[in-house]
């Protein structure tokens, strides 16, 4: 597969917005990263049985028109989509302009008000208000309508790689020229559904998540938004804007194994690393760190941990950010590619939240430290249920 | 700009079939009384081959896989030695399975939330159906799933093309699927922008290859053609709405709603009824009455499914090579 991709152009990083329980905005996020304080909650925004650590949202979201308002994924994603058009100095949109918009989800795609629905059982006949909430609350679309745009637009719900996914699609537009800008990333809120839709699966840990660590027990549910506003050469430079950051590469590839868990020994991570490489034309050897998806679980992070030190090497300095944020579902590829960016802005990871011992089936271990980098390239990894497997490699030109 | 895709087959699980050729037969006789909702008959949801890996599977994802399996059966030879890292997979829905989803909201309500059954809540998510098809296809490109309640097979073959063109895969599965469900038809009835969501299920998938490989017919996503032979539309009362003008001018105009019915997924069901008219040559369908229709009865070598969505037209344009 990589041998027949063809190389691509590279799409500019305009801008870059992001939220979660690691801060509200880049400078929060960055103090997170330097403290290595951790927020953790135990009591959940809802009613739940489950006694789990969460990871939210402490955050002034926008106050969206009142179609939207009760969504809160979207709130989420248009309190990213500012801070990214603020940094890529884009105040509107002429009508001249092709925007296209891929965001992913998982939450927002779904009916999942609980309490809606449990009164409908009682009494049909109440008011639908919820449902056309949710009728309305299809992401692209809505971030389309907020934002008067025209362009290619799609809502990615291809589970946790959908954020990553969604940064794949809008670059694969702008290099076919079906948009001059793409809005690109994921989003997603905490959902009951979801916490014990996670904790029938047994996947979840009722201690702070422990990415790669010898005595991790499974992941912690977080929510938030990542967003990037990407931009062909060509339009920068109509723009007059110059641009640090590019993407460089995006990979994906099923594992075509199993419906909830990674390929053993990683596969379709192994093989969409592989085509980032190819397609930038460069050697893991250039490659300054990886951003892993890292959920605390026992198959993801063994998977995972296996093909980094197979295709990287033992000693290769790697984290997951998910000990900061939880696992944000649709929104990790999203908020994580934004994670890389800082890294290679800033030159240095902060050491990997949670990981205290190597594990003996994970042959690498992740940042112990706060460890400095230097490089051009990074790349951050998502994997997902159904076996999907995604990478988006960036790199810094400036 | 990118250029059009070839289908290579056509997989369907219809209200009126799941055989193209029945299919097509019933396309070209009249519709008769419209039944209240579409249903796929269960007994097209049967497939002995794979009984055991369907144990678990629900309705929508066995609408999904068996659509996607007909197609790739369909496209076997031209997709012969094609490496399996190479066909990628896009399957998009509107409601998504949201039968499963339904019934794991259930699930919490009456046992709690930590008793909820972990089989109903990973199929639930919209991505199921993918993850089916590509473990039994075993299909190792890049696999997504897609949701919009307008447009989602239009961006799903535009993006297609684009993997087709730009080498990220050599051929690509695409499809939609929607599902029928009591608790989604009654919430669907109560509000009107919603009527046309939830009265009909099916699945509709192609497999794509590129532009230089033989095959069925052409399709493109990307620009709106200004004429067509035959242009097919899901609702016909877009010809009278002044807001959504339609600047394609057409021989024959038609729909398949009558067999069909509406879904999130219209626009994959429209394009199945013109391909299948492309295959016979001549227009299958119900004419809308108050479209120009032809005095004479002419080929169609050509067709068109529009629609729009926030004001914007979104098209599929087949011709036949």
């Amino acid at each position: 597969m990589r041998d027949m991709a063809m190389p691509r152009t590279p799409v500019c990083i305009a801008g870059i917005g992001v939220v979660s329980a690691a801060g509200a905005d880049v400078p929060a996020t960055l103090n997170t990263f330097a403290t290595g304080r951790r927020n953790p909650s135990n009591s959940l925004p809802f009613e739940s049985t489950i006694a789990c650590p969460t990871f939210q949202v402490d955050a002034d979201l926008p106050v969206l028109p009142p179609r939207y308002n009760n969504c809160r994924s979207l709130r989420l994603t248009m309190h990213a989509v500012r801070q990214a058009l603020e940094d890529s100095a884009i105040s509107r949109f002429d009508s001249a302009t092709r925007v296209g918009i891929c965001i992913g989800t998982t939450v927002a795609s779904q009916l999942n008000n609980i309490p809606f629905y449990s009164a409908y059982r009682r009494d049909p006949d109440r008011s639908l208000d919820p449902v056309i909430d949710y009728l309305h609350a299809n992401l692209a679309r809505a971030v389309g309508d907020l934002l008067h745009t025209a362009g290619p637009r799609m809502t990615i719900v291809n589970a946790c790689s959908s954020g990553t996914d969604a940064i794949g699609v809008a670059s694969s537009w702008i290099n076919s020229g079906l948009c001059d800008i793409a809005i690109a990333g994921g989003a997603d809120e905490l959902s009951r559904v979801a916490i014990a839709g996670f904790w029938s699966l047994g996947v979840m840990s009722s201690q702070p998540c422990a990415p790669f660590d010898r005595d991790r027990s499974g992941l912690n549910l977080g929510e938030g938004a990542g967003i990037l506003i990407l931009e062909s050469a060509a339009h920068a430079q109509r723009r007059g804007k110059s641009h640090s950051f590019e993407i460089a590469g995006f990979g994906a590839a099923c594992d075509a194994h199993h419906l909830t868990a990674p390929h053993p020994e990683g596969r379709g991570l192994d093989a969409a690393i592989q085509t980032t490489l190819s397609q930038a034309k460069i050697t893991p050897k250039k490659i300054a760190f990886i951003n892993a998806h890292g959920t605390a679980t026992t198959d993801n992070d063994r998977a995972e941990g296996k093909v980094i030190s197979r295709i990287f090497g033992s000693d290769f300095p790697f984290l997951s950010t998910k000990g900061f944020t939880g696992h944000t579902l649709g929104a990790a590829g999203g908020i994580e590619g934004i994670f890389t960016v800082l890294g290679l802005r800033e030159g240095w990871l902060p050491a990997s939240p949670g990981f205290v011992n190597q594990a003996d089936d994970i042959p690498i271990a992740p940042t112990r430290a706060r460890t400095a980098i230097r490089g051009e390239y990074a790349m951050s990894t998502s994997l997902a249920f159904g076996g999907n497997n995604s990478v988006v490699l960036i790199r810094r030109i400036a | 700009m990118i250029p059009a895709a070839t289908i290579l087959g056509i997989g369907a699980v219809t209200p009126i079939g799941r055989d193209l050729t029945e299919i097509s037969r019933k396309l070209a006789t009249d519709p008769g009384p419209l039944p209240r909702l579409f249903r796929v008959n269960d007994d097209l949801l049967s497939e002995p081959n794979i009984a055991r890996s369907m144990r678990r599977a629900d309705r929508f994802i066995k609408m999904a896989t068996l659509a996607a399996l007909d197609a790739s059966t369909r496209s076997e030879n031209a997709c012969a030695g094609i490496p399996k890292e190479q066909i990628g997979l896009i399957v998009t829905s509107g409601l998504g399975p949201h039968c499963r989803g339904f019934k794991f909201l259930d699930d919490i309500l009456d046992h709690g939330d930590s008793d909820a059954l972990p089989t109903d809540f990973s199929h639930s998510v919209h991505g199921a159906a993918a993850s089916y098809i590509a473990g039994l296809l075993d299909l190792r490109g890049p696999s997504l799933t897609t949701t919009d309640f307008e447009i989602g097979f239009e961006q799903a073959v535009l993006l297609a093309q684009s993997w087709l063109h730009h080498g990220t895969c050599k051929r690509v599965l695409v499809g939609a699927v929607e599902e029928l469900g009591d608790t989604m038809i009654q919430m669907a009835s109560r509000i009107p922008a919603a009527k046309n969501l939830s009265s009909a299920e099916g699945a509709v998938f192609l497999m794509l290859g590129n532009s230089d490989v033989p095959g069925l017919a052409t399709i493109d996503a990307v620009s709106p053609p200004q004429k067509t032979d035959l242009l097919a539309i899901d609702d016909p009362a877009i010809l009278l709405d002044n807001n959504n003008p339609i600047s394609i001018t057409a021989r024959q105009t038609v729909t398949f709603t009558p067999y069909f019915g509406h879904s999130a997924g219209s626009s994959a069901f429209q394009l199945l009824g013109a391909l299948l008219s492309l295959a016979a040559r001549c227009p299958l369908g119900k004419p809308i009455a108050s479209a120009p229709q032809p005095t004479t009865p002419s080929i169609v070598d050509n067709a068109t499914t529009f629609r729009t969505s926030c004001g914007q037209p979104a098209t599929l344009r087949i011709a036949t090579r």
